[in-house]
């Protein structure tokens, strides 16, 4: 339990990423080779952009979703090294220097997932100002400075297009602040926040400057347009027909057992993007994977 | 199970700019949400112009991935709907619906319908007939029933109401029960005294 105790952040930083994802079960079918490519993204963009993501976010509210962070580069190996070596279940909640003062995270010494998962999630939202990541700091900084100057302006809509598109703002930016997503105003295009929190929407942007060979992803809807729930990272990026419609896996694999026709151009789903992208069942993963894809996806 | 969420939002969705698509979709009465009533106001241009379509909407469980029952209420004389009961021969509505399409594209698509019959396949033989071999006849019989059945719940509906009202029935309930049986006076006062 001391040895627990002394993990340092990055490993709490893991497990309170578990614990966020298994409150997401879709999460579950995270793939390995999505994740991969993922990674490898939001490494090359954290070493360009990492400061710049920072004016994007809403200031942290208690009702606002948590925020994406961006992390340093070695927490991300760590924590793979971390999840590699002992499975999800043994890592103890551990927590970073900075958390321990949050009044919720009462839990601090229980060694189940169950208490884990608790501490992580009510910890999250401070945990996060605890990364000792200089670029945060200025981020908090800039947002509140931005809030408490302009919370008499009302907030203006901004582009429709142009915030779906980009949820990476401009520094000419208008809007007082971010959509929150109980604003009334708020275009129902705009990704949800608090589902995308660890792939955000420049991620996207950097896959398009890369010339990435998807050029649909660009206009990737924000929900799903057979259920309209909230596409989630993976569904975000799981693209099962060439036509580029985009579904929640759920209601592809619904599609699936039943005619497997493309809800957007009615060809029949071809069996091997379906292998390939290993969407179409629920295929059982291994523990080892499961917990690289817990790790992967809450950071990538 | 019925998405619910789904045709919550659609039903806010289609809604919301009925005035420029003039395709419009309510609960059909009390609240249950796979019994839908549409109305297409008919197409500028052709014999249905100015006349407003009534569509009965059914939900199957299975929607979206299963297509909805749609069929005309107001009658209507058009080569691919039966004269008799309304039913609509439109293949989105079969074999061709997608989940992707709505209840607001799918009553586009039967307003699209009304500005481009198709007589080679035909939903009434009679209808196609006349369609194909004699024209001016179809669009002089098409106008008259649009004249006399779709634009009969908003011409004289205030005489209607003022008569009924008169009769001692309170004004909101007049107009909804006018409403609900097209327009027809006698039925609606039928229906008032038996309620």
């Amino acid at each position: 339990m001391h040895d627990a105790m002394a993990n340092d952040s990055s490993v709490s930083a893991s497990a309170r990423d578990f614990a966020k994802k298994r409150r997401v079960n879709r999460s579950a079918k995270l793939k390995q080779c999505k994740l991969d490519a993922r990674r490898e993204q939001w490494l090359s963009q954290v070493k360009g952009k990492s400061c710049k993501v920072t004016p994007m976010a809403s200031p942290p509210t208690s009702s606002s979703p948590p925020v994406p962070m961006p992390r340093p580069q070695s927490c991300l190996h760590d924590s793979d090294m971390v999840f590699a070596n002992h499975s999800p279940t043994s890592n103890s909640p551990g927590k970073p220097p900075k958390v321990g003062c949050c009044p919720n995270n009462s839990v601090s010494s229980g060694g189940s997932t169950r208490s884990c998962s608790l501490s992580a999630s009510d910890g999250e939202e401070e945990g996060a100002r605890g990364e000792e990541n200089s670029a945060i700091d200025d981020w908090e900084t800039i947002a509140d400075a931005l809030s408490a100057y302009k919370s008499r302006v009302p907030p203006a809509p901004v582009n429709d297009s142009g915030a779906q598109r980009t949820m990476n703002p401009e520094p000419t930016r208008t809007i007082p602040r971010a959509w929150r997503p109980d604003d009334e105003l708020r275009p129902q295009s705009l990704p949800n926040l608090y589902k995308q929190q660890s792939f955000p929407a420049n991620m996207e942007r950097h896959f398009g400057a890369k010339g990435w060979s998807h050029p649909v992803i660009l206009s990737a809807p924000s929900s799903c347009p057979i259920c309209y729930e909230d596409l989630d990272p993976t569904d975000s990026s799981f693209l099962p027909c060439s036509c580029g419609f985009r579904l929640c896996l759920f209601c592809h694999k619904r599609i699936l057992e039943a005619d497997g026709r493309c809800p957007g151009c009615r060809k029949q789903y071809s069996p091997v993007e379906g292998e390939m992208l290993g969407m179409s069942g629920v295929k059982p993963l291994l523990p080892f994977q499961l917990s690289r894809s817990y790790s992967m996806g809450s950071r990538s | 199970m019925l998405d619910v969420s789904r045709v919550q939002k659609e039903l806010a969705e289609c809604n919301k700019d009925k005035a420029i698509s003039g395709v419009s979709i309510n609960l059909h009465g009390g609240d249950d949400l796979s019994h839908l009533e549409g109305t297409i106001s008919g197409p500028v241009g052709t014999p249905y112009e100015g006349g407003t379509f009534r569509i009965d909407v059914r939900l199957p469980s299975g929607y979206p991935f299963e297509p909805p029952k749609m069929q005309f209420v107001t009658k209507v004389w058009h080569p691919n709907i039966s004269s008799q009961n309304g039913a609509i021969c439109l293949d989105i509505l079969k074999d061709q619906w997608s989940p992707a399409l709505t209840l607001k594209t799918a009553l586009l698509s039967l307003q699209a319908l009304l500005s481009a019959p198709e007589p080679d396949d035909p939903q009434d033989a009679v209808v196609a007939q006349q369609y194909l071999q004699n024209h001016p006849t179809f669009v002089a019989t098409a106008q008259y029933w649009t004249e006399a059945f779709a634009k009969r719940t908003s011409v004289g509906i205030e005489e209607k109401v003022q008569k009924l009202v008169e009769m001692g029935f309170p004004e909101a309930l007049v107009k909804s029960t006018l409403d609900s049986v097209n327009g027809d006076e006698n039925m609606a006062l039928e229906k008032l005294c038996s309620s």
